[in-house]
């Protein structure tokens, strides 16, 4: 149990972060004054974005704690601290649940009385119970949290095997939960934005999506952990490798889950369906679907593939930030266009808040983090298990 | 034992000195020690492949992974290939509305190409650069060396190296800790 | 990349053991221990129940496809479940020892080959019905892309053109990759063999193996290759099986969530099926040193997971039934919960869903018996799966006018009763003539018998 490392530079990276954050906050503010439809939109896209973070740190951190693995020993701290800055999150949430109905057709009443499929969802699609629900998959969430971060907590105060344990039996049932959750979760939040279209594979899309997030988050903080104590002594080019690994394979579920979807609703070609692509193959955003293929596939896919680029810390952190990048550009190549009728969403450009609101709501969810981060040792916690590791 | 059936060999008939050796770890150090005395032309047989021993014998041969990539392109070029040819070219056919150069259902059978390409060309370019099938090899002389397969580890050097010289390669290859030195016929 | 946690407690390889015992263990089951009166038996009773399949698809050939129950509107039936299922076993073979190979799992050595030989076997089975099903099997060439007379090309916006291309490329590759793992020690069985014959055979198809370090150096390479390449391989070959029902319209197969589901069943389906042959095998060799508890302990943690995926798959496909609001994704469900067939449905969820369960229980994981009668739940089940999709599906057409019932007649339980004694009696053939356990890969379990993740 080494003593507090938190470091002045942290804090630096902290206030930088800070600083992001509120300067994004003013813009999108303006940007509300003039057009506050949009400025929840691009809310709704940054909120999805980074909960995807710390939600997906809870599921890494339960699936090292099954399979163990010498990737999540170094990323267990940053995982369990991404997991501490959940809470932040619910505040957020707080401003789209009070307004559902400039966000869903299916909470707009004016809308929903013309529309009898709607109508028929309604068991399902009403504010009362997505609310209801939005706060289970929270209180799932914050109860495995607590769980994981006290039982951490205890197994190193002394509590060795039996916390291990602990951590393990909760792991297993946790990852169903967090499965389970993510899913529904993507398509209250996601998916039923277009409430007549609906795709089951939806949810894997989410989880695969959010583990790319996350690594690539993870690899550029465990990136800049390394450059001091305590870090400094345990991190190896092989675990940026391994780490690069984890983000091909990824990378490589996303490419696959994205074709499946595509080529199933393509062949199919039903009328309730293709609507979704019909929009998104129009315009700016036939564009962005290209530059998804090669930039969020191809490119990464053989650059990944080479070792050399994900042992050294120069290169996986450049591709880390790309993929961050690319994944907040496939995101709002499933939100922003949902907001448009199929005919006219060619006509739409990508709003300048959809890239101002990641930012600031990002910045202070960083700020967050870094703070939730410092809290605790950074010395991985099963040490031992690291240095058997490079012989 | 067997080192006393062979007569020793006219140098022109001999393909080698072979050493016998417990495990692997021993196998290594004479790799390293003859590399080191300037052996090029020496090859070690062991049941397992040991790590590091590539390294230990100055072996580093990438082309395996070049040839498969090619082979891999190649088949992602025919596969392609066909599908256009198929669906464009020759038998051009409205299904279902479906364009004729309905590029997503070429996905799943171009990428069933390149990898059968990739694979045949593993197994072939595995083989020849093994220099397999090879039913005769010299180093099948030495009676001992089925044992090669089971638990004994070997390290010939070839009477072709420059710097092979019957009696100082063996007293150099006894000096390595092997159980015995055995001449083999080409 | 991934270490097991209980892995310094519980070997992949039994301690005091040196390659010369393991070489003499493994190869000796071929070549000097006495073949066990069980082998003769299993062997002397699959090569009878071969002979179903035999006569059943003999008579299909001479009097037809009206033999078997399949007609308007349930066009597929046991031939295209079976087909399914069978690929799905055999996907469990290329897992292990392609993807088990690229994430550095030393459990995968010892049950690799095994798994490897299932593959192919399963995949000669699964072949057989859709050539059958053709109802012209002498013509199953048509099913090529090659230039003809009759100036005619498949249709390459078909999933079941994509199937031809998957399944061939899969079966080549499956036969590959099991051949390449099989050199060495062919190597090895070339040198021990007590008969001429044995010497020939295996010193023929050894291709004059003789270990050395430049063959290592360019085997070992090519070996990874072959297991990156067989990794999405073995995805693409289930997701293009799933492609051939997503891709339709029809209500319980148009969904998106198919691909990563099916695989997953796949996998599941899989190592049921090795558990199911191989804890009899093992008892029956006394392998108990190779096949450790760990490996027990592995593959049901394997089976717990993708089975849980499975349910996760059933439990979408509900859930999206009623969210749809389209009433026959509606009348499907209802199909499914209470239709002429709902008793296979719920016979589904017991066998998929609830026996699983069972393998939360860490001693259960280690328990053979427990294992076999889950892993034999699971073979069913994951039948009715298939059963659940195909006919269950089409009997229901969009108008009522084309409602029907599909009942297999005595031809498709024969032919699906025969293929499992074809299966059985090719695996037994398989272990009485060659090394069931890869000897070098067990060799070099030896020098670290304790170890996880090789970093």
């Amino acid at each position: 149990m080494s003593s507090q490392t938190m470091t002045a530079d942290l804090s630096g990276f902290r206030n930088k972060a800070f600083f992001a954050g509120v300067a994004g906050t003013v813009a999108c503010m303006a940007g509300a004054l003039s057009n506050s439809d949009q400025f929840w939109r691009s809310y709704l896209l940054a909120f999805i974005y980074w909960l995807m973070i710390p939600v997906t740190c809870g599921g890494l951190l339960m699936l090292h704690h099954l399979v163990g693995g010498q990737w999540g020993v170094v990323l267990r701290r940053q995982l369990e601290a991404g997991t501490r800055a959940l809470p932040f999150n619910l505040i957020l949430a707080i401003p789209i649940a009070l307004n559902l109905p400039k966000l869903y057709e299916w909470a707009n009443h004016e809308h929903t009385a013309h529309d009898k499929i709607l109508q028929q969802k309604a068991f399902w699609l009403n504010p009362e119970f997505f609310l209801i629900r939005l706060g289970i998959y929270f209180l799932i969430w914050l109860t495995l949290r607590y769980l994981l971060n006290n039982w951490s907590y205890d197994q190193e105060a002394g509590g060795g095997e039996t916390a291990k344990d602990k951590l393990r039996n909760v792991s297993g049932p946790g990852l169903v939960l967090h499965v389970l959750t993510v899913s529904f979760a993507s398509f209250d939040l996601g998916m039923s934005l277009e409430p007549h279209w609906m795709s089951s594979i939806y949810g894997f899309l989410y989880i695969v999506g959010g583990a790319l997030t996350t690594m690539a988050f993870n690899i550029l903080v465990l990136a800049r952990l390394s450059e001091e104590e305590p870090m400094s002594h345990h991190v190896r080019p092989n675990h940026f490798a391994d780490l690069g690994t984890l983000m091909f394979a990824f990378t490589v579920l996303w490419a696959y889950a994205s074709m499946s979807q595509y080529l199933i609703i393509w062949s199919g070609n039903l009328p309730e369906e293709t609507p979704f692509y019909v929009k998104r193959f129009h315009g700016p955003w036939l564009t962005m679907a290209t530059f998804l293929m090669v930039f969020h596939f191809a490119l990464p896919f053989f650059l990944l593939l080479m070792r050399f680029n994900k042992r050294k810390k120069a290169i996986i952190t450049k591709i880390a930030s790309f993929m961050m990048f690319m994944r907040l550009v496939d995101l709002m190549w499933y939100i922003a266009p949902a907001f448009h009728e199929v005919e006219e969403a060619g006509h739409h450009w990508p709003h300048w808040m959809d890239f101002a609101a990641p930012v600031a709501v990002g910045g202070l969810w960083v700020g967050v983090y870094v703070w939730q981060l410092g809290k605790r040792s950074l010395e991985p916690v099963e040490v031992h298990r690291l240095a058997g590791g490079h012989h | 034992m067997s080192s006393q059936a062979h007569e020793p060999q006219a140098e022109s008939n001999l393909y080698g000195l072979m050493a016998e050796f417990d495990d692997a770890d021993t196998l290594m150090k004479a790799c390293e020690a003859a590399r080191d005395a300037g052996f090029k032309k020496m090859d070690a047989y062991a049941p397992l492949p040991v790590h590091g021993l590539s390294e230990a014998l100055g072996i580093d041969d990438e082309r395996i992974q070049k040839i498969v990539l090619c082979a891999g392109l190649t088949g992602t070029t025919v596969g392609f290939s066909l599908m256009y040819y198929i669906t464009v070219i020759s038998y051009p056919m409205n299904v279902g509305g479906k364009p004729l150069f309905s590029w997503p259902a070429y996905v799943p059978p171009v990428f069933e190409t390149t990898v059968l390409f990739a694979a045949l060309s593993a197994l072939i370019g595995m083989c020849v650069l093994n220099g397999l099938p090879m039913p005769y090899h010299p180093v099948f002389n030495n009676p001992r060396f089925e044992m090669a397969s089971t638990d004994r580890f070997f390290l010939c050097i070839e009477a072709e190296d420059p710097k092979f010289d019957l009696g100082n390669t063996r007293k150099f290859l006894e000096g390595l800790h092997s159980q015995e030195v055995v001449e083999v016929a080409k | 990349m991934t270490e097991q946690y209980h892995s310094a407690t519980a070997p992949v390889l039994a301690p005091g053991h040196n390659n010369k015992s393991v070489t003499e263990k493994i190869a000796g089951v071929v070549l000097t221990q006495k073949t066990p009166k069980g082998w003769f038996i299993v062997f002397a009773i699959t090569f009878m129940v071969m002979h179903a399949m035999v006569f059943s698809l003999g008579s299909l050939v001479v009097r037809g496809i009206g033999l078997w129950g399949i007609n308007q509107p349930v066009g597929w039936g046991l031939d295209i479940i079976n087909f399914v299922w069978w690929i799905g076993i055999g996907h469990a073979g290329t897992l292990i020892s392609a993807i088990l190979l690229l994430l550095r799992q030393q459990w995968r050595m010892s049950i690799s080959r095994f798994a490897e030989a299932m593959t192919i076997f399963a995949v000669m089975c699964a072949g057989l019905y859709p050539v059958f099903h053709t109802g012209r099997p002498w013509l199953a060439y048509w099913l090529l892309p090659y230039p003809n007379t009759m100036a005619l090309w498949p249709q390459p916006r078909s999933p079941l053109v994509w199937d031809v291309f998957a399944v061939s490329t899969y079966m080549t590759v499956s036969i590959v990759f099991w051949y390449v793992g099989l050199i060495p020690d062919l190597g090895t069985m070339r040198d021990r063999a007590k008969t001429m014959f044995g010497k020939k055979m295996y010193g023929f198809f050894s291709l004059g193996w003789r270990g050395s370090a430049r063959h290592w150096h360019v085997y070992e390479t090519a070996s990874l290759l072959l297991a990156g390449l067989s990794t999405p391989l073995v995805v693409s070959v289930h997701s293009v099986v799933s492609f051939d029902f997503a891709a339709g319209i029809i209500p319980g197969w148009h969904t998106t969530v198919f691909p990563p589901y099916f695989v997953a069943g796949a996998v599941f389906a899989g190592f049921a099926m090795v558990l199911t042959l191989g804890i009899p095998i093992r008892k029956l060799y006394g392998l108990e040193d190779y096949i450790t508890d760990k490996h027990l302990d592995n593959m049901a943690k394997v089976m717990l997971t993708t089975g849980l995926v499975v349910v996760y798959g059933y439990f979408l496909e509900v859930f999206f039934a009623f969210y749809s609001a389209n009433e026959y994704e509606i009348a499907m469900a209802h199909n499914r919960f209470s239709g002429p067939y709902s008793a296979m449905y719920w016979a589904l969820i017991l066998c998929n869903f609830i026996v699983p369960q069972l393998l939360w229980i860490h001693s259960f994981r280690r328990n053979t018996t427990v294992l076999f009668i889950v892993s034999m739940f699971i073979n069913v089940g994951m039948w009715l799966e298939r059963f659940v999709i195909i006919p269950m599906s089409l009997h229901r057409d969009f108008l009522p006018s084309s409602w029907g019932f599909y009942m297999p007649t005595i031809f498709d339980w024969g032919a699906f009763i025969g293929s499992i004694g074809f299966f059985t009696f090719m695996m037994f053939l398989f272990i009485r003539g060659l090394p069931m356990i890869s000897i070098f890969e067990v060799r070099t379990l030896i020098k670290k018998p304790a170890q996880g993740g090789g970093h």
